[in-house]
């Protein structure tokens, strides 16, 4: 019986996510940038990539070329064409976020959610920490982290997870504490489940659909911050596809080669955009509320 | 007695994602002038929907397919309903009402006012009572408050005295006063004269010097000729920087008579009150504030739509008695709404009984109460729980879903009495002696 | 609770948080075994044994041989009577303090220009999206925010840049002010103006409007970029506000009482919408001063961002670490003052 009940609630959430139009255009787009990194990691031979982790550079000709049939988005400096750079890039980008996103999400949420069970000073120690990352704008944060750890690109992830896992403790907190009052909570313990059991077992399946929403959210604002953190140079030349870096390629080139600048903030604003689309769509279907109005 | 208000055959569903409410189904109703009439019903039954449909606050999903509202002669509603129409299509619907909306402007908040049933939410969180207060007057009567101005800086501390000895000659004092100050080109002295005068908490001395105090106001030069522009055509002043100026003269002056009506509805302190904010107040005062802006630009009619449902029962007496107090001051008619017999009886004249949008027994409130017709009535009079009585016998069945109303008389499945007809027919309304109207069937042979 | 006991409260806690990102950044210098403190203070141009001197002195001030604690201790010591060391970036060279009086104050500059575009621009927007409901108007705006929303700031300045300055030609993209113009005026000197430092007042100062004019034009771009960047956040807010307010009794009873539907929107609805969107718009305006990192790169406008992208790009340790408790600070008092108005504004909040 339950199982029935079970399958018929996600098929009823399934159906309610694909009748909102805007979300499924940002699904499907996200499905195609997700595919491109597939694609890239696997089988980048398909696309004309030789090595998926460097810009093929073209010194011959470094000038930026328009598009043309050649280079259908063009090329930037130096004589790297457009199109390929961009699809290598999206795996990279892709990537980072994700790690960067996940990795904050499940901290963020574990400390959360202990925090908010736990309650006491471990709890209100755990927010006023959080307060004080969010009183510092998160790209000072990052590039003051990014600069202690290195310039590398695997510092700039941990100094972005270590800006991101603040708002999902928050979240997570929230969360849990809304729960904790509920009765079953109670009875849970009364019964002598172990905390920890009650935890994962109660607490975490409700703090994960919210959590899963602003995941899907983030994965576009991290991505238009990593970016930018490459863009103003934090990640020293190190020759890899990645959309910020890429744009930054273009920069003396304004003028006479637009598209250099464009076309890889497009693709990035492209991705935001999808997932922030798509995202929505997840919060219809998740939160009964807003399905009514 | 005139009527006032005559409500026709209304029909009028609302349209929503989750199906069409038939909130009116036929109502007919008829307001007297100078009566209370109370309106009862539990929810649904389309008492709150009928307030609206009258002070003209209809929602944009509100469809009225049938019926009139008949006030001063007019048919107010006209554009809403077009013969013959069977579809309702958003965007007509919404033109209509907004067309209706701007029509209805000059009518409401001045010959309709209606008080909302929770004054903690119907007054501007930000905005000082008193200020809600003159809003009222000002967009209304501008005429009115430029007129008491003016009528201060013209009076002179002589004219003051002979008023004085006007009014201590206690008899007949109004009529006198009048006339005095219609001969003297005075107009809007009278009521802040009578107001200071009638008050209860001052000494007579205090009030002749507040009366003298009156006389030779100071008007900005500058203002002066507009003043008089508004007195003539209460219209308000449209140039932009000006407009501002005179607009704070005037909203000033609205407190001063924001003021004197909280003064009447026995608010304490009311100069301060106009100052504070509706969440500094009770919840008493605040309904008395609602109900001033009701009854400050005179109105004709005064809908009260459940005013004492949100209070406590000790505050709720205490607007009862207001209300019933006001009626004296004030001619206007009310139509005052409640889910509580108890407090219908205690303020109306007259009290009409609603079920799932219709009315289907009106009547004096002695013969509502004590000779009960309809079905419904009577069982809403026994649901009522009194000191003597130990049983409550609450009416079987539930209210009809509005989407899906029975067939025939409304009230049929939960009906002790139902015949076959009642399961088919509508009952009509029929009328019996003393004003005394019931749709019912089991009076249809005595007609 | 009373005004003056709830701005007390925030004060306290605002102190508490700046010394919290005092502590964070101290770690940070701390990271990886690397006594970066010291080269924070390390005067550039003192080299050879002076410099040696100096280290000495240096490890004795802040006692670099002592536990952890007493170090921070110091540093904070250091912090507290306006030591904040020194930078050493092609833009300029030389204590920390000056530094920051030098560059702040055109950041501030394009910080309030943004402001004022966001306000100018978003609340009528805000506004009338709601009203308008489901108009092509409202939803041009919801595209339009939810675009401008998910690019990245230098896309948005880019775009900016290719419209208005390289094809339509009539805004200038580069630098505080025309570099013609600047060589001619005596009180200007390598990006900075005397004596307020600030272009636009220092303009109006010496009486020359041709240069106020210029400047102003300079300043548009690099902050409307700013202000678009944030746009989107408090058109949204503006807009699901302001829904729920119109829905609300007490603009049911205004328009029931004769009010003007115009009067009802700006006046009834409007101020009440505001509020949550006033939360909104200090702390957003406060992070600004993150994107001015980007922006003041891209329009070489030399402000504290650009400051910072140059410490990043030679390593410049002193920068980095100004930077740090500059935007943290600066955000903590702006969140502050924010704070403080919501107070005074909202009557609710007052008793």
């Amino acid at each position: 019986m339950i199982e029935l009940e079970r399958n018929s609630e996600l098929k009823n959430s399934l159906k309610i996510f694909f009748t909102n139009p805007t979300a499924v255009v940002g699904f499907i787009i996200f499905i195609i940038y997700v595919i491109d990194a597939l694609i890239v990691q696997f089988a980048p031979w398909l696309l004309g990539i030789k090595n998926p982790n460097v810009l093929q550079e073209n010194f011959v000709n470094p000038i930026p070329l328009p598009p043309s049939a050649q280079h259908p988005l063009g090329t930037t400096y130096p004589g790297i064409d457009l199109l390929k750079a961009i699809e290598a890039a999206i795996r990279i980008d892709l990537a980072f976020s994700l790690i960067i996103v996940l990795g904050g999400a499940a901290i963020g949420a574990t400390l959360g959610i202990i925090s908010g069970y736990i309650g006491g000073l471990l709890d209100d120690v755990l927010m006023r920490i959080t307060d004080i990352f969010f009183a510092i704008p998160f790209l000072v944060l990052a590039i003051a982290v990014g600069f202690a750890l290195g310039r590398t690109y695997e510092s700039m992830i941990i100094a972005l997870i270590i800006v991101w896992w603040p708002l999902y403790a928050r979240y997570a907190r929230a969360q849990t504490l809304s729960i904790k009052r509920t009765p079953f909570i109670d009875a849970a313990r009364i019964a002598g489940v172990r905390d920890f059991k009650i935890m994962i077992r109660h607490i975490l399946p409700n703090v994960l659909p919210p959590i899963f929403i602003q995941i899907s959210l983030d994965l576009g604002s991290v991505m238009v911050i990593f970016s930018t953190l490459a863009f103003i140079g934090l990640i020293p030349n190190a020759s890899l596809p990645e959309l910020g870096y890429l744009t930054s390629l273009g920069l003396n080139y304004l003028q006479s080669a637009p598209w250099a600048v464009i076309f890889p903030g497009l693709a990035i604003t492209l991705f935001a955009l999808a997932v922030n689309l798509m995202g929505d769509g997840l919060r219809d279907v998740i939160d009964p509320r807003r399905r009514s109005s | 007695m005139d009527k006032v208000l005559e409500v026709k055959d209304l029909e009028l569903k609302f349209v929503t994602r989750r199906g069409v409410f038939h909130a009116l189904n036929g109502v007919n109703l008829e307001l007297y002038k100078g009566e209370v009439l109370g309106v009862a019903g539990e929810s649904g039954s389309g008492k709150s929907t009928l307030m609206l449909a009258i002070g003209g606050l209809l929602p944009s999903n509100a469809w009225v397919t049938r019926g009139e509202i008949v006030y001063m002669s007019k048919n107010i509603i006209q554009e809403l309903v077009k013969e013959g129409d069977t579809k309702y299509v958003k965007k007509r619907n919404e033109k209509a009402l907004k067309k209706l909306n701007e029509k209805l402007q000059s009518i409401r908040g001045s010959k309709i006012s209606t008080v909302f049933q929770d004054p903690m939410t119907a007054l501007n969180p930000v905005l000082q009572v008193g200020y809600q207060i003159a809003e009222a007057v000002y967009y209304h009567n501008p005429s009115v408050l430029a007129r008491r101005i003016l009528a201060r800086y013209k009076a002179t501390k002589d004219d003051m005295r002979e008023i004085l000895s006007i009014l201590k000659n206690k008899e007949d004092y109004n009529e006198k006063l009048l006339k005095f100050i219609k001969g003297k080109n005075l107009e809007g002295l009278e009521e802040q004269v009578l107001f200071i005068w009638e008050r209860n908490d001052l000494h007579d001395i205090k009030k002749e010097k507040l009366i003298l105090s009156l006389a030779g106001e100071k008007v900005p030069r500058t203002a002066l000729p507009f003043l008089y522009k508004i007195a003539r055509s209460n219209k308000l002043e449209r140039t932009p920087i000006l407009s501002r100026f005179i607009k704070r003269i005037l909203i000033k002056e609205g407190y001063r008579k924001a003021v004197e009506i909280l003064s009447i509805l026995k608010v304490p302190n009311p100069e301060k009150v106009v100052y504070m904010y509706p969440h500094e107040l009770s919840g008493g005062m605040r309904q008395r504030v609602a109900i001033a802006i009701g009854l400050i630009n005179n109105p004709e009619i005064v809908l009260l739509d459940e005013p004492t449902t949100a209070l406590d029962v000790t505050v709720q007496a205490q607007v009862l008695d207001l209300v019933r107090s006001i009626r004296n001051k004030y001619s206007s008619s009310f139509i005052f709404v409640s889910h509580d017999l108890s407090v219908l009886y205690e303020v109306s004249d007259r009290i009409a009984i609603m079920y799932a949008g219709k009315v289907v027994e009106v009547g004096s409130k002695d013969e509502i109460v004590s000779k009960p017709l309809h079905p419904y009535t009577q069982s809403l009079l026994r649901a009522v729980p009194s000191i003597e009585s130990e049983k409550i016998s609450p009416i079987p069945g539930e209210v009809p879903d509005l989407r899906n109303l029975p067939k025939g008389c409304m009230f049929h499945p939960r009906c002790p009495y139902a015949m076959d007809i009642c399961k088919n027919q509508e009952p009509p309304m029929y009328n019996l002696e003393n004003g005394h109207k019931v749709a019912c069937f089991l009076y249809g042979e005595k007609k | 609770m009373k005004l003056w006991l709830f701005i007390l409260k925030r004060v306290i806690f605002a102190f508490i948080t700046i010394i919290g990102i005092t502590f964070i950044v101290f770690a940070l210098l701390h990271v990886g075994g690397n006594n970066l403190l010291l080269s924070a203070y390390i005067n550039p141009r003192l080299t050879g044994p002076a410099r040696e001197q100096l280290i000495q002195q240096l490890t004795i001030r802040f006692h670099l041989n002592d536990p952890i604690y007493v170090q921070y201790f110091y540093w904070l010591q250091a912090l507290f009577s306006g030591d904040l060391g020194y930078t050493n970036t092609p833009i300029y060279s030389g204590p920390v303090t000056t530094a920051i009086s030098l560059f702040l104050p055109n950041t501030i500059t394009l910080t309030i220009i943004a402001a004022i575009l966001v306000w100018i621009i978003g609340i009528p927007l805000g506004v009338y999206s709601a009203v308008k409901r489901d108009s092509a108007l409202d939803h041009s705006v919801r595209i339009f925010s939810f675009t401008l929303y998910s690019m990245p700031i230098y896309l948005i300045a880019f775009i900016l840049i290719i419209i208005f300055g390289i094809e339509l030609k009539i805004l200038p993209y580069a630098f505080p002010i025309n570099s013609v113009l600047a060589s001619n005026l005596p009180w200007y000197k390598d990006g900075i103006s005397y004596p307020t430092h600030i272009i636009l007042i220092d303009a109006l100062i010496h009486g020359n409007l041709t240069v106020f004019w210029n400047a102003l034009l300079h300043a548009i771009l690099p902050s409307l970029t700013l202000a678009l960047s944030i746009l989107a956040g408090i058109i949204r807010i503006l807009r699901s506000s302001m829904l729920e307010v119109l829905d609300q009794d007490y603009v049911r009873l205004a328009r029931a009482k004769g009010v003007p539907e115009k009067v009802v929107i700006n006046l009834h609805a409007r101020r009440n919408a505001l509020i949550p969107v006033l939360t909104l718009y200090g702390y957003t305006i406060a992070s600004l001063l993150g994107g001015t990192v980007v922006v003041e790169s891209i329009f070489a406008y030399p402000g504290i961002g650009y400051w910072t992208t140059q410490a990043i790009l030679v390593n410049d340790v002193g920068g980095i670490m100004a930077a740090a408790l500059i935007f943290g600070v600066v955000f903590v008092i702006a969140s502050l003052i924010l704070d403080i108005v919501y107070a005074l504004i909202d009557p609710r909040i007052r008793y």
